[in-house]
């Protein structure tokens, strides 16, 4: 089954892919499934994103429903139906 | 207070609203669009989480120095050289905590709260590196 998952993404991942958008994915979906669908929008972006190994890269912060998700597990996170998964590099404010 | 804006903010004038007679020690840090040669600067910021993140540094710095005022003010949009980037006004009962909380909300600010930040210049453009990549 096809989920809906909606995508903010910021600073160059937004030049890469768009700031704002929904993909479908197939349930059960994880962190890495969702960024794996994210980065066929762009042949040249994805490699900010994902590793020659498959894995979602670390440099990659990743929030999902506004909560950062990290460790080890986070490309096995789950990402259901109607969440909202935010993609963006490390900050520079101040 | 805690907001992120495109507005120009008065910054006199919230350091003024500081002196309310309450703390004793009144500490500010002003960030500044620096001239590296730059024609102006975009600051991006995911600004829902940004103001969250902000509110939750505040009640750190509250927690760990017992400040008692904590004014935060960051701006997004295009900014030029010599533009007020951030303010962060605190206050305390004694010097040594408004200096400590200051300094650790400022600190903090370029670990985690979402902002960036893409410098043009006259030969293109590039993102600013965070501190903490």
């Amino acid at each position: 089954m096809l989920i809906t998952v909606h995508i903010r993404a910021f600073a160059r991942f937004r030049e890469s892919f768009g700031d704002r958008f929904d993909v479908e994915v197939e349930s059960p979906a994880t962190v890495r499934s969702v960024m794996l669908e994210v980065g066929k929008r762009n042949g040249q972006g994805v490699r900010d994103l994902i590793d020659d190994g498959g894995n979602v890269k670390k440099s990659v912060i990743i929030m999902v429903n506004r909560e950062r998700v990290t460790g080890e597990a986070r490309d096995e996170h789950p990402v259901h139906g109607g969440d909202e998964v935010a993609l963006y590099p490390p900050v520079a404010g101040g | 207070m805690i907001r992120v804006t495109r507005d120009e903010f008065d910054a006199s004038a919230l350091l003024e609203e500081a002196r309310s007679g309450e703390e004793g020690a009144v500490v500010s840090f002003l960030g500044i669009v620096r001239n590296d040669g730059i024609d102006r600067m975009e600051v991006e910021a995911f600004e829902e989480v940004a103001e969250q993140e902000l509110s939750r540094i505040r009640e750190e710095a509250i927690a760990k120095f017992g400040v008692t005022r904590v004014d935060i003010i960051h701006r997004v949009g295009s900014l030029s050289v010599g533009d007020r980037i951030v303010l962060i006004v605190v206050g305390a009962s004694h010097r040594k905590a408004a200096f400590l909380g200051c300094e650790y909300i400022i600190d903090r600010i370029k670990e985690s709260v979402p902002i960036w930040k893409k410098e043009y210049t006259a030969g293109g453009s590039r993102w600013v590196p965070g501190e903490h990549e």
